[in-house]
């Protein structure tokens, strides 16, 4: 196995251009598990924690551009208020320590299922800065997880940031596993309103081969919350429609049985989950409402 | 003369805590040595079948690596009666995840990819890996663990209960589970000439030392096992293990030292698990909940290397009053990997059927649970007659009843709630007997005034090296920095095992033998030590050696408070206290920590550990801490421990009773039971998962 340790993002570009099959690797929460189960054994490792600029955010007026290698602690702690529904899920992410290593840029480049962060990433409707020794370019999360742990980049490509729209309304994360911590979730969920443009979106972790979200599940919210002038008048979301909107995200998953839960828990949780997380976020929408009405 | 206060039942700091937090304490595969090369195991893929070929070919290709050891090249062990540690004799394959073939490199990494490129070529065979309660070829062995008879009858059982008033009959079912210590089972070997020297990691390095030289047929004297810390064993070191064994093997073939520590998920396979349990229990009562017919049968597995079965009905012959008793052990013997000790043995999973059980009845009878026990308190012990040394279950249960504020419950089970959530609470009782094995100690006084005491005890993390020093520091009348305990190694005066909870009254009473006996000789020399020193050895052969007129029991109060979360089936732990009569605590500290500690592996047992053996493959699932889950700190409550101060004169001369397990004991039938005090719903099958409370709700 060789093991490259380029000084700069060029290099690195340079580095995954001419060896394309390089996996790259930074906080190695992911990659070095799979290296210690013997799931993969790649012929060269291509390290990027000597590149500074990953661990690097910025926060502009409409967007966050986030370093590929920030540490999912460092989103806890600086980026709550911008990014509410990624901090919340970084808190699950495993243990302090995985948190101090581990950063959004892996889960991305590894794209599986479980991954803490894709829910959030999904609600969030962020695009992911890819870059090549050819050129950069953005993909639209929605066009990023194509398969069973496959991701859209090219083989020459590395992930070089997220930008991800700052909240304009309230995110939820919520998670199952089967014990209170350090575990692979069962299944995930997160939603993100967006008063600004009058809509919802979510994202589903491990109940499908992909991460993906629950679109006719926004849809009809989207519609049910303009119907009854909700974003307006602030009132409390019928228990009816959240239940639809539950049994849809529900619907919209494609989950399996295995060792973690069966895939009729799975499809359950989903529904709990949006139900409490659009109950929780819509409470915060409404308190802001109101207070920015009393102002 | 003066009179020192005494140190044991002092909270006394673990004399070996800096050096552990600090790293500097010295773990099997911490010792480097010149030349040192590194150890990776092949294991098999098929269950069943033998080896028709290995080929190493593309693993030799590194000159980096120096042999691939198989059965057909390694250097022949001698029989040394365990098939544990028989390793690489034979072409045939027993169980998946037997160890087939170890690569030996100058690396860990170039170990490590030479095992992955071995070729190993079976003629498999097909295999026969599933238990049921009505399979066939289920037998009775001779004993069980422990040495216990297979089956016990007293009375009548089925006239008995078939005249009870009232009558519970069902079936528990524990899956495998798997110790997985913190420290991987790991040895580090090196020979000169025939001297062989292991760094080792287990649970008592005499057996470990005597295994040795009667494989490689060598003189005890030449093999030297120093294991001085351990991290951790729970019964899966507590007999040599297939590490040791190869380390040694793979040192001899190859010339030069060799660490070989084993992969986490290979420990599964390879180095024991509590074998899975299908337990039918069956009580008969009169409607004052008083019982008078009690069968606990028991359905097990062992493998087709040994003959290993869990005693779960066992502490069913001696809990509770039961007139007419019926308890069997039915064992299968199946291409799996051999079972073996995990803490409390037999107990642990009996416990939780014969707990869960009482709880059935209590609720049959509408009685309280605690009431109920009470009642059906023995008033000798129940299977051999045999007055108890001394039995506090009694004062566990109401001390226990009173501080977790049981009689302010509602009794009705499903009516707690908070939202969502259902709240309840349960209780069950503990037990576990008192082991003590035949030690030897030396004891030395220094005319510098300071002492030194040998003995060959293992401290598994159980703070075993700081008791001994209390131990010997008040049976020399002299302060504790005054006194050095040596333990952990081979060539110390010969100490038992670190398991059944036997180990600080095995070890203890030598060291507080050899004390005593040295205390008198300073003070036969007018109280100075003459140049040169004194010393004195002792045994414990004849005190240990033999039986006893008395039947002699730990036991404990498991209290538990759970919600479930009527939404998604989540089971979370509120509050958890145990209550624990076991002789005197000598340190509680360290005792504390062997209490929380076995409660939280209770927890475990009860909500999240599970492994499911594969029928197809015949491997466990799980394998590693990702997919074997114990307990996060995170679902760990407030645990809440007290003991109750028994004086026994009948257990040793500190008068103690053993710790390391009682705290496991007990633990998830209290949690079940609670669960069931929340939801009405019985789970008889661990662990409890979501998706079972879902579907029950």
């Amino acid at each position: 196995m060789d093991f490259l340790r380029p000084a700069s993002w060029e290099e690195a570009l340079a580095a995954k251009a001419e060896h394309p099959t390089a996996v790259p690797i930074a906080g190695g929460t992911d990659v070095m598990v799979e290296i210690n189960f013997d799931h993969r054994r790649p012929d060269v490792l291509l390290d990027l924690n000597r590149i500074g600029e990953l661990h690097d955010w910025e926060v502009g007026e409409d967007t966050v551009r986030l370093g590929a290698s920030v540490s999912y602690t460092r989103i806890i702690e600086n980026l709550r208020s911008v990014l509410p529904g990624l901090a919340t899920a970084s808190h699950t992410v495993a243990s302090p320590q995985i948190r101090n290593r581990g950063g959004v840029g892996g889960n991305l480049g590894c794209a599986s299922p479980a991954g803490d962060a894709h829910p959030a990433l999904l609600a969030s409707g962020c695009e992911v800065e890819v870059a090549s020794v050819r050129g950069t370019r953005m993909i639209p999360i929605d066009e990023f997880y194509v398969g069973v742990k496959r991701n859209a980049l090219a083989p020459d490509e590395l992930i070089r940031a997220i930008h991800l729209p700052r909240a304009d309304g309230p995110q939820q994360f919520s998670k199952v596993g089967t014990r209170n911590a350090m575990v692979i979730a069962v299944c995930a969920f997160g939603i993100a309103l967006h008063p600004s443009t009058r809509t919802v979106r979510t994202g589903i972790g491990s109940a499908a081969p992909t991460p993906i979200r629950a679109k006719a599940a926004e849809e009809f919210l989207a519609a049910a919350l303009e119907e009854g002038g909700f974003w307006d008048n602030g009132k409390i979301i019928p228990p009816a429609v959240a239940r639809q909107f539950a049994e849809l995200v529900s619907g919209a998953a494609n989950p399996i049985d295995d060792v973690r839960g069966s895939a009729s828990y799975r499809r359950h949780a989903l529904g709990v989950m949006a139900r409490r997380t659009l109950g929780w976020t819509w409470d915060e929408y409404r308190g802001n409402e109101r207070s920015a009405r009393c102002a | 003369m003066t009179t020192l206060p005494r140190v044991t039942g002092e909270a006394v700091a673990r004399i070996e805590a800096r050096d552990k937090v600090t790293g500097a304490a010295s773990y099997a595969a911490d010792h480097p040595l010149d030349g040192l090369t590194h150890a990776w195991p092949v294991t098999a893929t098929v269950a069943r079948g033998d080896i028709t070929a290995v080929d190493d070919s593309e693993a030799l290709r590194d000159p980096a690596v120096l042999a691939v050891l198989t059965h057909a090249n390694a250097p022949r062990l001698a029989d040394a009666g365990d098939p544990m540690v028989a390793v690489l004799r034979s072409p045939h394959v027993a169980h998946h995840g037997q160890i087939v073939a170890l690569a030996v490199a100058e690396t860990l990494e170039a170990a490590r990819a030479a095992a992955g490129a071995v070729r190993v070529t079976y003629d498999e065979q097909p295999h026969d890996v599933v238990l049921t309660a009505d399979r066939p070829g289920l037998y009775t062995p001779d004993e069980v663990n422990a040495g216990h008879p297979a089956d016990r009858r007293r009375g009548d059982f089925d006239a008995a209960y078939a005249a009870s008033e009232i009558t519970v009959d069902a079936v528990y079912e524990v899956t495998p589970l798997h110790n997985h210590p913190m420290e991987p089972h790991a040895a580090t070997a090196v020979w000169d000439g025939d001297a062989l020297t292991v760094f080792d990691s287990n649970q008592g390095s005499t057996v470990v030392r005597s295994t040795l030289a009667a494989l490689f047929e060598v003189d005890e004297a030449d093999v030297r096992v120093v294991s001085e810390h351990v991290g951790g064993g729970f019964g899966s070191k507590g007999t040599p293990r297939p590490h040791v064994a190869l380390a040694a093997l793979a040192a001899k073939a190859v010339g030069r030292p060799v660490r070989l520590a084993l992969p986490r998920n290979r420990i599964a396979a390879v180095t024991g698990h509590r074998a899975p349990t299908i337990q039918r229990v069956r009580l008969g009562a009169d409607a004052d909940g008083h019982i008078d017919a009690l069968a606990h049968e028991t359905v097990t597995q062992t493998s087709t290397l040994t003959e290993f079965v869990e005693q779960a009905s066992v502490s069913s012959r001696m809990m509770y009053a039961s007139p007419h008793s019926l308890t069997t052990h039915r064992v299968a013997r199946l291409d799996v990997p051999s079972p073996s000790w995990m803490r409390a043995p037999g107990e642990c999973p009996g416990m939780f059927a014969l707990e869960s059980a009482m709880d059935e009845l209590a609720s049959a009878c509408g009685l309280d649970p605690v009431e109920l026990r009470i009642r059906n308190e023995p008033p000798v012990e129940p299977d051999s007659g045999r007055p108890f040394s001394s039995r506090h279950l009694v004062d566990c249960l109401r001390e226990g009843a009173r501080r977790f504020g049981w009689h302010d419950r509602d009794p009705r089970p499903a009516v707690g709630r908070d939202g969502p959530l259902l709240i309840g609470s349960g209780v069950a009782a503990s037990t576990y007997p008192v082991w003590v094995f035949p030690s030897h100690a030396e004891a030395y006084a220094g005319s510098d005034g300071r002492y030194e005491v040998r003995v060959n005890a293992t401290d598994i993390g159980t703070g075993a090296r700081t008791v001994l020093t209390q131990i010997a520091a008040d049976a020399l009348g002299v302060p504790l920095d005054l006194v050095r305990v040596s333990i952990g190694r081979g060539d110390l005066p010969a100490g038992s095992v670190a398991g059944g909870s036997s180990g600080t009254a095995s070890w203890g009473w030598p060291v507080h033998k050899a004390c005593t006996d040295l205390r008198q000789r300073v003070s036969d020399a007018g109280g100075h030590v003459p140049d040169g020193g004194l010393f004195v050895r002792a045994d414990t052969e004849q005190e240990a050696g033999g039986g006893t007129e008395y039947s002699r029991h730990a036991f404990g109060a498991q209290f538990a408070e759970v919600q479930v979360d009527t939404v998604t089936g989540e089971v979370r732990v509120r509050r958890m206290l145990g209550v624990f009569a076991a002789g005197h605590i000598l340190n509680p500290r360290t005792a504390r920590s062997q209490f929380i500690g076995g409660m939280t592996m209770g927890l475990g047992m009860a909500l999240t550990e599970g492994s499911f053996l594969d029928p197809e493959f015949g491997d466990f699932t799980e394998r590693d801490l990702a997919s074997y889950h114990v307990a996060a700190c995170a679902d760990v409550p407030e645990i809440d421990v007290h003991w109750i101060d028994e004086d026994d004169p009948h257990l040793n001369p500190m008068g103690s009773k053993g710790i390391g397990e009682i705290g496991i004991v007990g633990a998830a039938a209290a949690l079940a039971n609670a669960v069931h005090h929340a939801t009405g719903m019985r789970v008889r099958r661990l662990p409890i998962h979501p998706d079972t409370i879902l579907l029950g709700l």
